[in-house]
């Protein structure tokens, strides 16, 4: 079908993004890595363009849904939101080194979304909820912004480590100052956790309308928990403990180690109520 | 004072514990992992299904420690309890001073207010220190906000100060989480969640809560007038319906189909559509006609149940195929006629006339098969479920003005000069986003300084 075809090739262009980006910092060059943004953007509308074919496939099969309701949506709608965080972070803070750190991912999971079912399959009746958008948007968008904060965290921890031998030499000596990657490891995060706490609101309100129950800490509840508290700990230890730099940067880290068990763990090693469950 | 200077008695020391983040976030990370254990071990599962699992020396320890319902055991309770009282805690100790400070801001830029301040710039003007009050305020209010106008020894202080609710957003979100618990404590007192099955054109007055613990009363009735599947094409279930009908002091108050994400309410109490099945055994339908054509009625044939025949036999249904040899639904009869050998054959629903090949005096046809399903639903009541909407509200509210708000704040001073000019300071602050705030203070500051010129 050609919404998997328009998928498939955003999973190139975030290849060559990534290899861009990368190259760009071993080179040294901002021109390649000025390329690499162009074919983000065109990533980010060919991905959009494959979103909408695919609501728009599903609509032509008389089945007609949003495309976020299996694994294999799941995987594209997160490196959509990736890719949209990253450029919007990109030109927020004018530095591209970041693209080398946080396109890989997008990238990555574009590749394991490749070896999943990529039909697009009816919806369950438990599914067949307006909630469904809401829930699932929130919960995304959050996602990518811990994502973008703890490929920022992974740059910090390189850039520190150069900074305390005095050296500004290499390819880490083209990355942004280390007060600015910590600041940027804050500020994805401030706005991740609203979307979280949205995305666990919803799914709360949702499970109530469909089951009677707003939490019956199924292992998704759980985990999205997890998640929000580890995050809940980061902004108390910036906040009024001043964690600045390393351990803040570790700790985002962890944060979004928690996400990925939330998001995917959960669903492949667990068991619980969520659609995607074994792929 | 000496009293000052005393070491901190045993409450004063509690009290500190209370209040301390460092005890906030201990709290925050010992609750984050220990919810891992929950996620691994399944639970509320049968015993026997742990026994399999486990040794049973780690059986009975887990089983002692509550691991297999973690969640609602007195420790995991209990560390709840000390998140919610330290969050108290906190709350108690520190809004009223942020209150203080909002309520008596900083008018005047003193020495050691300035000194602390790195947004910072002065300039001369000639005139007089009201004529540049009167420009400065006029200045302020256009760009920032209106400030507030203070003469001190000979001095002239300007205040202004936007975003004060971002100071309220830490104090409503913890204000959330506390609401929220309060809504599900008397969710868990004054509520119930049960679980019933209703056979077709059957009703029922109460539920089993508290997994068939005790039975509670609904106040009325509830009937399932039919339960019916739909399927996708592929025979994936599209929907479960069920029409269910309210009946309240002898008459039908409310009727409506319910499905899956659309449940039916009755004084407060919630149906949802949740699971469905066969309820008892199905019965075929049996036309039987006479060899000649005549009409003799039907029989409803249950599995196995022998049905007498007056002058002819028994007849039993025995056997149901779905697709039988390709040619879709049929039923396996078996007929017993006195003194005669037992015969078994088949009925295809799809082809009446079948029966006709076996030459009997009577012909059999299928009609299908009748199989009365029950619906099963949850029942639920959670008076507190609002108290929780209106916590999880106020949460994202908080953090919008937490997060994304910032109490920013300018200062003017201006001060007669020993050369006879007007010597002015800008200063400003905010309490987060710094680095917006420089640059909306370089433009601030900018504006500021053109005035008058």
């Amino acid at each position: 079908m050609s919404n998997v075809i328009l998928f498939n090739l955003t999973t190139f262009l975030f290849g060559v993004a990534s290899a861009l980006y990368l190259g760009a910092l071993y080179a040294k060059n901002e021109k390649i890595s000025a390329v690499g943004t162009w074919v983000c953007v065109l990533a980010a509308v060919v991905s959009t363009a494959a979103l909408g074919v695919r609501w728009y496939e599903s609509y032509q099969m008389g089945i007609g849904r949003i495309p976020v309701t299996n694994l294999y949506e799941s995987l594209v709608f997160f490196a959509w939101s990736v890719n949209l965080f990253y450029l919007i972070v990109e030109r927020k803070y004018r530095n591209r080194t970041f693209g080398a750190f946080v396109m890989p991912i997008a990238f990555f999971t574009m590749v394991f979304a490749v070896y999943n079912d990529s039909s697009i399959q009816p919806l369950v009746p438990a599914l067949q909820s307006y909630w469904l958008h809401a829930h699932v948007i929130t919960c995304f968008v959050g996602y990518a912004a811990f994502a973008v904060s703890a490929g920022v965290a992974v740059m910090y921890l390189l850039k520190a480590r150069q900074e305390n031998a005095k050296i500004s030499e290499g390819v880490v000596g083209l990355l942004p100052a280390c007060k600015m990657l910590d600041d940027l490891v804050y500020r994805a995060i401030i706005w991740g956790f609203p979307f979280l706490t949205a995305g666990i609101i919803t799914g709360a309100a949702w499970a109530n309308y469909a089951w009677g129950t707003y939490w019956s800490w199924d292992p998704k509840e759980t985990w999205s928990l997890i998640v929000w508290l580890v995050y809940a700990a980061f902004l108390h230890a910036r906040v009024t403990r001043g964690w600045h730099g390393r351990r803040a940067a570790i700790l985002s880290i962890v944060g979004f180690l928690a996400t990925i068990m939330c998001y995917l763990g959960v669903n492949l090693v667990l068991s619980g109520l969520h659609s995607y469950g074994g792929g | 004072m000496a009293d000052e200077k005393r070491t901190p008695s045993p409450m004063d020391r509690v009290w500190d514990f209370f209040i301390s983040v460092k005890l906030a976030i201990v709290t925050l990370i010992v609750l984050a992992s220990t919810s891992i254990i929950g996620t691994i071990i399944e639970q509320n599962q049968p015993s026997e299904k742990y026994h399999q699992i486990y040794e049973d020396w780690a059986f009975a320890l887990m089983d002692r420690i509550n691991l297999f319902d973690m969640y609602h055991s007195t420790w995991f309770l209990l560390m709840l309890v000390l998140f919610t009282v330290n969050l108290s805690c906190c709350t108690i100790d520190r809004f009223p001073k942020m209150l203080k400070v909002v309520r008596n801001p900083r008018t005047k830029l003193d020495g050691s207010l300035e000194k602390s301040l790195s947004l910072l710039d002065r300039w001369k003007r000639k005139g007089t220190l009201s004529e540049w009050a009167g420009k400065y305020t006029e200045a302020l209010s256009g760009s920032f906000a209106k400030p507030k106008v203070t003469e001190d020894g000979g001095e002239v202080h300007l205040y202004a100060e936007t975003g004060v609710a971002s100071r309220f957003g830490v104090y409503v979100t913890h204000l959330s989480i506390i609401i929220i618990f309060i809504g599900a404590i008397v969710g868990n007192v004054a509520g119930f969640k049960g679980y019933v099955n209703i056979p077709e054109g059957e009703a029922v007055t109460q539920v089993p809560v508290r997994g068939g613990i005790r039975i509670q009363d609904l106040g009325f009735t509830v009937r399932c007038n039919a339960f019916s599947l739909e399927t996708y094409p592929s025979g994936q279930p599209k929907a479960y319906k069920s029409d269910l009908s309210v009946i309240d002091g002898g008459r039908e108050v409310l009727r409506k189909t319910i499905v899956v994400n659309d449940p039916l309410q009755y004084k407060g109490i919630w149906f949802y559509q949740s699971s469905y099945g066969q309820a008892g055994g199905a019965t075929a339908q049996v036309a039987v006609t006479r060899k000649d054509g005549t009409p003799m009625g039907a029989l409803a044939l249950t599995a196995n149940e022998p049905v007498p025949i007056d002058g002819y036999g028994i007849v039993r249904g025995v056997n149901y195929e779905q697709n039988f040899q390709g040619k879709g639904p049929a039923l396996q009869v078996v007929v017993e006629k006195p003194g005669q050998p037992a015969a078994s054959f088949w009925l295809v629903q799809a082809r009446p006339d079948l029966d006709r090949q076996r030459a009997d005096s009577l012909v059999f046809s299928f009609g299908g098969l009748n199989s009365k399903m029950f619906t099963g639903l949850q029942v639920a009541k959670d008076p507190g479920v609002n108290i929780v909407w209106l916590g999880c509200s106020l949460m994202v509210i908080g953090l919008i003005m937490a997060f994304f708000l910032s109490h920013q704040r300018v200062w003017v001073r201006l001060a007669q000069g020993t050369d006879g000019r007007v010597e002015v300071v800008l200063a400003g602050s905010a309490s987060r986003n710094r680095l917006a705030f420089e640059k909306r203070f370089e433009k601030l500051q900018t504006g500021v300084k053109a005035t008058g010129q």
